[in-house]
């Protein structure tokens, strides 16, 4: 078996490690002026412009061609193509002078759009992560009492004089007897409050009664009628026509808000773990006085 | 001597491999979004680089197959029918990038359905008054009318006027209700539901409970050239292209 002469072999041998030095150079080269946060010559191909380094989205450009001039770029004159580049340059320049000039140590705005943005941010995170089914049945089974349809009721609110409790009860056993008609009505002295009028959801129902009426009126079942019910100088009593109390829903027909209700606690749980975060590595000093 | 030659081929390799990917991913980031032809060399190689990153990323709301599940409003991206934009390349990468409702700033998030049968149906227009039973059921009677299915019709009248009135549906589906594709209202007179099977009581839910699906933002869990690709497989599946 024959060996290569020492000289030779040397040779081959530093002709390989100078390619390899070449290889490793290029491919450090290429990585140096293409990574994320390195200074570049190059303007990466998913943007349109660098401005001292910041880089101003292809993606976004194009959706200001079609947001301003309604075309894509194929169709874009060369004058609509400066314009908006130049405008987006212009905004850059300018967002790099209010830090510069450090704009939201003073302006309201800046400092409110800034916590926003920080909180957007925050929130994506949690909105990204798609929670199994598995996870929202055991959410849903948590907070069952959350899912359910609002309560409907159509009732009727009669008011007597204050002074004639007696006519109100016999009105009200009266009403339970038979349904009230217009001259029974005009023979207790009573009135309609028209306070609920036709169907109205629990809620809207509680507006307009008060939580007292309202609470009364929920326990009514159909065609029932209240106790004369002493309220603001006034006897009421409630003749309800239908109760459509809550019906609760099966995970299906809540899937949609146990999701998004799952999303706003993973979303409050994260922002405050944020901030704790941002609180403990802050270095925070508060003046004695108001400690 | 060996392992030196293998070695020094294969870092020239890695090197050809990555420089061709990324000559590659430029040629595709630089491709006018408007001017992408399916059947292309390169639209061909993002449409299929885009299917797995759907299948792991997409499919697990909108299907294997892309069409969705108007159980949970998770639109079918098989139609012709868009909510927000055109469905163009350009107008499905900004929502892969930017998301709807997803809390990224630059998300498509004008659009809010409020929830009527509550006491405040919308949290970002407080001058939004809840409607009765009675007001959504005309409401539903209305939108039935204009789909051309059977209708109360003195009921659908009582609807048209809460409409373009006290229920301010107007402000968003436009007052013909043909919807508006710039803030991702729907159209509500053709029979495309995004939400149910367009029955009444689908209906009367989506407007006493409101509505406002989202879809998260990839920007920054992507890259550039991976939300290209997988915006380009998401048009051709209303383009002809083969579903997963």
């Amino acid at each position: 078996m024959s060996q290569p002469a020492p000289a030779a072999a040397d040779r081959r041998s530093f002709l390989f490690m100078g390619g390899g030095a070449l290889i490793g150079l290029a491919m450090a080269g290429y990585a140096l002026f293409t990574a994320r946060g390195t200074s570049t010559l190059i303007v990466p191909p998913e943007d349109v412009a660098l401005v001292n380094q910041q880089p101003i989205s292809r993606s976004d450009y194009l959706a200001q061609l079609q947001t301003l001039y309604g075309v894509d770029l194929a169709h874009a004159t060369g004058e609509q193509r400066h314009r908006v580049l130049g405008d987006m340059i212009r905004e850059e320049l300018f967002v790099q002078r209010g830090k510069e000039l450090d704009v939201a140590a003073t302006d309201p705005d800046v400092r409110t759009s800034m916590v926003n943005a920080v909180e957007q941010e925050m929130a994506a995170d949690a909105v990204t992560a798609q929670p199994g089914e598995a996870q929202l049945r055991a959410y849903f089974e948590a907070h069952r009492g959350r899912y359910a349809s609002e309560g409907v009721l159509n009732l009727r609110d009669y008011v007597f004089a204050a002074d004639d409790s007696s006519t109100a009860a016999a009105a009200a056993a009266a009403m339970r007897a038979a349904p009230p008609t217009p001259e029974s009505l005009a023979a207790w002295h009573a009135r309609d409050s028209r306070k609920v009028s036709d169907q109205e959801f629990y809620f809207a129902a509680r507006l307009h009664l008060g939580d007292a009426l309202f609470t009364t009126a929920r326990e009514l079942p159909d065609h029932g009628v209240s106790a004369p019910v002493r309220q603001g100088g006034e006897i009421h009593v409630l003749y309800m026509i239908e109760n459509r109390r809550p019906v609760p829903f099966d995970f299906a027909a809540a899937r949609d808000q146990v999701l998004t209700d799952y999303r706003n606690d993973a979303i409050g749980h994260l922002r405050t773990g944020d901030e704790a975060f941002l609180r403990k590595r802050a270095n925070i000093l508060i003046a004695d006085d108001v400690k | 001597m060996r392992v030196i030659v293998l070695a020094a081929l294969w870092a020239t390799l890695a090197a050809v491999v990555l420089g061709y990917s990324a000559h590659r991913e430029a040629r595709l980031l630089r491709l006018d979004s408007g001017a992408i032809v399916l059947g292309s060399a390169p639209a061909e190689l993002a449409r299929a680089l885009g299917r797995p990153l759907f299948e792991t990323r997409c499919a697990g709301c909108h299907g294997a197959r892309g069409r969705g599940d108007p159980g949970r409003g998770i639109p079918d991206m098989t139609d012709a029918d868009w909510l927000y934009g055109s469905g163009s390349v350009g107008d499905i990468e900004q929502i892969v990038r930017y998301g709807i409702r997803s809390h990224h700033p630059k998300s498509w998030d004008l659009a809010f359905m409020p929830a009527y049968a509550t006491p405040h149906p919308s949290a970002r227009d407080p001058r939004i008054e809840p409607l009765t039973p009675g007001d959504i059921r005309d409401v539903v009677e209305r939108l039935m009318q204009l789909q051309g299915s059977p209708s109360d019709a003195a009921s659908a009248a009582r609807g048209a006027l809460i409409f373009l009135g006290r229920g301010a549906c107007y402000d968003c589906h436009a007052a013909d209700a043909k919807g508006d594709p710039a803030i991702g209202a729907p159209n509500l007179t053709d029979r495309i539901t995004l939400y149910g099977d367009g029955s009444r009581e689908s209906l009367r839910r989506s407007i006493a409970g409101g509505r406002h699906g989202m879809c998260p933002a990839w920007e920054g869990r992507l890259s550039a050239a991976a939300i290209r690709e997988v915006s380009i497989f998401v048009y051709s599946l209303s383009h002809g292209g083969a579903a997963p």
